[in-house]
């Protein structure tokens, strides 16, 4: 399973949802996702299993598949919630995915 | 250490800006004073936005800007300036910033401590609110020191 940030430039924003993705990954003890970022540009359809965003690039990644839009890159407690979502949709395990 | 790179001199504040272009050039003057960027840096990142990059706007009034290491990077540099009035980033309501960082960064890797404490400051939601409420250089320096302490 591949969870993959992007952003425009592939280094800032995209950038620090991959560490706050692994790092709500980790404190929820999810395992088996593998986490990267990119920029918009290097990017084609199947390079990742999920594609998170920004709201500004949700218009911009229609080829890239499934795709988790968050309104701030910076709300952690949004990012917990839509990477819980998005695992237990994706079939990972999540350890007390029933407590959700 | 993110304390190497937010200094007295690269930690702005101003009690007003004219609009967002201001903004973004004042807050990247010390990184062109120090040569950590060239003058195309400020124009990519600018221009960037004028285009609709509005994606630096990171969320609660805080904008991270910032452009490709080719446009003008000649080694990784970190400023913040904290504006009085809040600035609508490419002049849209649905982006209103308070305090604006300007990143230059080389490549992702070389830079990894970096951008793991800023995440880490930003995304934590006491040291967010500290940092907003900071006035002076010395009070966003104090807020530093805490990152990762209670993480």
């Amino acid at each position: 399973m591949k969870f993959l940030a992007v952003c425009s430039s592939g280094l800032g924003s995209s950038f620090m949802v991959h560490m706050n993705i692994e790092k709500v990954l980790k404190e929820q003890g999810i395992t088996g996702v593998d986490v990267d970022h990119a920029d918009l540009g290097s990017v084609g359809p199947g390079a990742a299993d999920v594609v998170f965003v920004g709201a500004d690039l949700a218009d911009s990644v229609g080829g890239l598949g499934d795709v988790v839009v968050l309104d701030s890159i910076i709300d952690l407690a949004e990012l917990r919630t839509k990477v819980r979502e998005t695992a237990i949709r994706k079939g990972v395990t999540v350890p007390d995915a029933g407590a959700n | 250490m993110l304390t190497d790179l937010l200094t007295p001199e690269t930690t702005l504040f101003a009690d007003r800006v004219d609009g967002w272009r201001d903004a973004v050039e004042r807050v990247a003057r010390p990184l062109l004073d120090s040569g950590a960027i060239s003058d195309h840096y400020v124009a990519a990142m600018t221009d960037s936005i004028a285009a609709g990059g509005t994606y630096i706007d990171l969320g609660f009034g805080i904008a991270l800007a910032h452009s490709r290491p080719e446009n003008g990077v000649v080694r990784t540099g970190l400023s913040s300036l904290r504006v009085g009035e809040t600035v609508l980033l490419a002049d849209d309501p649905a982006h209103p910033i308070d305090l604006f960082f300007c990143l230059a960064a080389t490549d992702p890797q070389s830079h990894l401590d970096t951008m793991m404490a800023l995440a880490t400051l930003l995304s934590d939601e006491t040291l967010r609110a500290e940092l907003l409420a900071s006035t002076t250089p010395a009070d966003t320096l104090a807020v530093l020191t805490k990152i990762g302490q209670n993480a």
